[in-house]
Formats: C-alpha cells, structure tokens, sequence
C-alpha cells in the first residue's frame, strides 16, 4: 500500500535520512520508531508530498506522492504530533475548510466523525479555548475526512489522559479491523506500538536499525528451566550455544544455535529438562538493540 | 470550478476571521475623520482659501464632500494602504507556514498551484475590498460633513490640478479608485511573493514595505527624474491622472501594463519557490 523506495534527503548539506526502503502492507497497522531526528518526520514529510526526496521515492496505492500528488493523497488522512488549526475558527468550521481542500463532505459524515473521535460536545467551540487533548481529538477527526485508505498517525496519544489514550488505541483497532484501513503509526510511546504493530520500522540518525516483524526474528530469546538451570545455562554458554545470559533463565541463542539443538546438548549432558521456550521478544529490547547495531555500524 | 469558489469562500473566512485583518478597515476610518476635522482649523481653511485665491477661485465653492474626499485619499492610501496591504499579504503564505496550519492543508489532495492560486485570489479581494473601502467612506464621510459640490483636485508632485462638476467629478473619482485597486496589486503581489519565500511574515511584511518606501524616496530626488516611470510608486500614483485632461489614456495604460508585467515576474517567482519548498514540521 505504501512503498518507499531509497529516499534520502539532506538538509543544508547535512543527512536527515539515509537511503531508506520499506513498504506497508495493505490493511496493517505498522509502526515507524525512533527518538528524535531520527528520520521519522522527514519520512513521514517526503510520504505527504511536503518535503522533496534528493532521491528515491514514495508511492501510495501505486501512485507517486510528487508525481500524482492527487491520486496519492486522495487516499490518505494524517494526523501531526503537534496540529495546528485556525484557533479563531470553531473545531466545526475548520473541518469544512480542511475537508474542501479534499471535497466538500455532507454535514452527516462530519457528524458522525466527530462523535467518533468524542468532540460532539464541544465542535461548535473555537479551537482557541480547546485543550490540547481536545484539538488531538478534532486532528484525528479532520484525518478520518473523508475516510481515507491510509492513515498517518503521529503521536496520535499525545497529551491524552489514560482514558483518551485507550479509546484512541481502540479506536485505530476499530479502523482497522471494520474497515480494513492502513495505518502508519509513529510513536515514541514503545508500549503503544508493542500494542498495535506487529511490523515496524526503526529509524536511527536517518538510518534503517530494523525493519520488519519485531516478535520474531532479529533476537533469539529463550527461557529455560532444568534440575540445575544456572549450570544448564553456564555449559549451554560456554559451548557457545548462548550468547548472553539473563536473569529468570532466559538467554540469548547464538546465531547457529537453535532449540532442539541445546536441548538435546542438555540431556546428552546428564540435566532433566523441566521446561524450555522462546520467549517473545519485548520491543524495548528489538528497540535498543537495534539502535545499538546502528550506532556500532557508523562508529565502524 | 465550482469547488475553487467553495475554496476561495473558505480563503476569505479565514482571512477575515483574524483581527488584524480588520485594523487597515479601523486605522483607515479614524484617519479620515481626524483629516476632515483637522480641514476646520482655521490656519489650515487659510492655506486652503489662498491656493485657491491664487487661482481665481472661491473657498467656499469648494468646500464639498468629493474634494475633502480626494484630499483625505491621495495623501493617505500609497502609505497608509500600501502599509496593510503589505501586511495581510506578508502573512497570507508565510503565517501559515508558521503556524503549521498549511502542513494541515497540504495534507489534502490539493496541488500546490492551486493553493497558491487560491491565496493570491484572497489577496487581491482584499486589496480591491480595501481600497474601495478607503474611497467609499471617504467619499461618504466627506459628502456627510461637507456635503454634495465641484470637485478640486490638487496634486502637486504629480502636476496635476483641476476642477470637476459634482457628476464628473464622481465619475473620475470612481475610475480612479478602480485604476490604483489595480496598481496597489503590485503592493499584494510584492508581499504575497516574499511570503512564499522562506522567511518569517513579518518579515515579508517589512521587505515589502522597506521597497515601496525605498521606491518612493527615489522619486522624490530630482535627479532620479529619468528612471522615475520605471518606480512603482510613479505607476501606482498615475491614479491621479484621471482627474488631468491633458494626459492620455494610453499613459494610463502604459503604467498599467507595466505594474502587471511586474506582478506576473514576481507571482512566477512566488510559484517556482513555493513549488519547490519543502515545508517542514
């Protein structure tokens, strides 16, 4: 649904983002991370139409973002960490004047939307008098105008209370799975990708760190529980079929280790196995991990 | 095309939705009153009464509301008009950008030309809405306090005098203020454009404001007569002209195809670098 082919970009002579391929799939909720001047705005800005790549470039549903700048946008909504509106307008009237720049939408569908989004009460209000949780709440709505393939959601929990981050998080479940939208979501909040994403992309100084299904793949965790578990995990670590150990039997497999492999080490050993398993990977874990590859691969 | 109007209509809601937007209207109001009472201090009714007398001519002849009104619009509307102008039109691209309100906008499947299409529409309604403004409460306000009479027109740097009966006179009025709506576009285009560069809106404001002053410097140095018909401020103040018999329409013309040449190079300037902008959170 999205593609981004080796996009690169430099600002006043300085690399805001190395070549950079990924693709979302149609009907996922994908994740775009990292800390900021990571990437992630000048990605998200050149998949908008907003910033020009120096090379490569993005396609929505098959259309070129600077080539068919309609056909592409005409697909997608967004949603800006930081949004900004016509604060002397009503939240009702700056819906009209951003859905016009799209099409003119019927009053029902911008009703309807901004019942969804929980801003009924309160739409007739300037925007100058909303709090920032409530002008989160009118940018979603104004992304969801009209109902669009694509979502892009910049930190759409910001400045939420737990309430308003769960509805929201609800809310983008919902979008996606009754109308099979595609959504985008970046965020600095690990947890709230970790609930959402199951592919994502890691950006580090302008630089891929990891990109694809984060729950596998990438780090090889296992937990394991023998009669004697910290020696199981000393032998298993000194024949080098475990990288790195931690607390809880859990480790890392080496890279030419693989279950069935230690297991049968262990027994050959003369240790009775009580339990052994993969354990999911925690995003935190992909995320720092990730980050630190990237920083060795550019001290090197 | 129908939607470009809906789009324009929302243009002028924003536009006129902010405050500042109304202080040229405000400023422009409280001027003229403060000109038409100051035109009853007896010193300045004597400086009046004896350029008129040198003339052949009796004070009280004219003393009406269409002379009061082009007094009040010739020395006010180029400084005072070219001032909000230059501010609406520094702020209608680069405000936005500022605020971030347009990364909204760009959001939408809505190409870039026509976005700056669209905004350069609202500046020339402004414009246009402005200076008919200034003429039209002028005017009002003159016939209100002097009432209906000949028109005397005076305009010493341009060289022109004349009298006018009351329906001619409202005739060349009228056909003035259309003329110099048009040359104050070159005023918007300035501003507009700057906008469209990377730079804060006041300081598209300022820039503007800076060239139109700098240009009306110039003309006044004698020695710059011979480059004096390629200053703007020469063509913008050709409005005058339609109150001397003496000058052709083809002047008029002239100064006319002249200010549009220069607001077609700037509005092809404007669009190549908002074209080719990144626009950045």
């Amino acid at each position: 649904m999205i593609r981004i082919e080796g996009i690169a970009k430099k600002f006043g002579g300085r690399p805001a983002l190395h070549p950079l391929s990924f693709e979302v799939r149609r009907g996922e909720i994908f994740g775009l991370l990292g800390h900021n001047g990571a990437g992630k705005s000048t990605t998200i800005g050149i998949l908008l139409g907003q910033i020009y790549p120096d090379s490569g470039q993005a396609s929505i549903g098959g259309c070129n973002v600077h080539q068919d700048r309609h056909g592409a946008l005409s697909r997608l909504g967004a949603l800006f960490e930081a949004p900004a509106f016509y604060n002397e307008l009503s939240g009702w009237t700056n819906l009209r004047i951003l859905t016009a720049y799209s099409r003119p939408l019927p009053r029902k569908q911008l009703e309807a939307t901004v019942e969804m989004v929980g801003l009924s009460g309160r739409i007739g209000d300037r925007v100058s008098r909303y709090s920032h949780g409530m002008r989160q709440r009118l940018a979603l709505a104004q992304a969801l105008l009209p109902l669009p393939e694509v979502l892009i959601l910049d930190e759409p929990t910001e400045g939420l209370d737990p309430e308003g981050i769960h509805e929201i998080r609800n809310l983008i479940l919902r979008l996606n799975r009754e109308h099979g939208m595609t959504i985008v979501l970046c965020s600095h909040l690990l947890t709230e990708v970790e609930h959402l994403c199951p592919r994502l992309v890691i950006l580090r100084e302008g630089r891929r760190a990891f990109y694809g299904q984060w729950r596998e793949g990438g780090v090889r965790r296992v937990r394991l529980a023998t009669d004697r578990t910290d020696d199981s995990l000393a032998l298993l670590q000194r024949q080098g079929l475990l990288t790195e150990l931690f607390p809880g039997g859990e480790a890392l497999l080496s890279a030419a280790a693989n279950i069935p492999e230690i297991a049968s080490y262990l027994v050959q050993a003369g240790h009775r196995i009580e339990a052994i398993g993969r354990v999911e990977n925690r995003l935190e874990e992909v995320y720092l991990r990730a980050l630190q590859d990237v920083k060795e691969e550019s001290s090197a | 095309m129908r939607l470009f109007f809906t789009q324009l209509g929302y243009e002028l809601w924003k536009l006129f939705a902010r405050k500042r937007t109304h202080i040229g209207f405000g400023v422009f109001l409280v001027t003229e009153v403060l000109i038409l009472s100051l035109l009853h201090l007896p010193k300045v009714q004597r400086s009046f009464t004896n350029l008129l007398h040198e003339n052949g001519y009796l004070w009280k002849d004219f003393n009406t509301g269409p002379t009061v009104a082009f007094l009040m619009v010739s020395y006010t509307v180029i400084i005072l008009g070219g001032l909000y102008i230059a501010l609406i039109a520094g702020d209608l691209v680069a405000k936005e950008v500022e605020d971030g309100t347009l990364r909204m906008v760009l959001c939408r499947p809505v190409s870039r030309l026509r976005l700056l299409a669209l905004k350069y529409a609202t500046c020339i309604i402004y414009t246009i809405v402005l200076v008919f403004f200034i003429f039209g409460s002028s005017l009002l306000l003159g016939l209100l306090f002097q009432g209906m009479g000949k028109l005397f027109v005076y305009s010493p740097m341009d060289g022109v005098f004349g009298i006018f009966e009351p329906r001619e006179g409202l005739l060349r009025f009228l056909a003035g203020t259309g003329f110099l709506a048009a040359a104050l576009l070159t005023v918007s285009t300035l501003g507009f454009t700057l906008s469209c560069l990377n730079m804060k809106p006041a300081t598209a404001t300022i820039i503007t404001l800076s060239i139109l002053f700098l240009d009306s410097i110039l003309r006044t140095i004698p020695f710059f007569k011979s480059i004096s018909p390629y200053l703007l401020s020469t063509n913008i103040d050709r409005w005058t002209y339609f109150f001397d018999d003496s000058v052709s329409g083809w002047s008029l013309a002239a100064s006319l195809l002249f200010l549009f040449a220069v607001n077609g190079t700037l509005l092809g300037i404007a669009a190549a670098a908002f074209q080719a902008r990144d626009f950045k959170s």
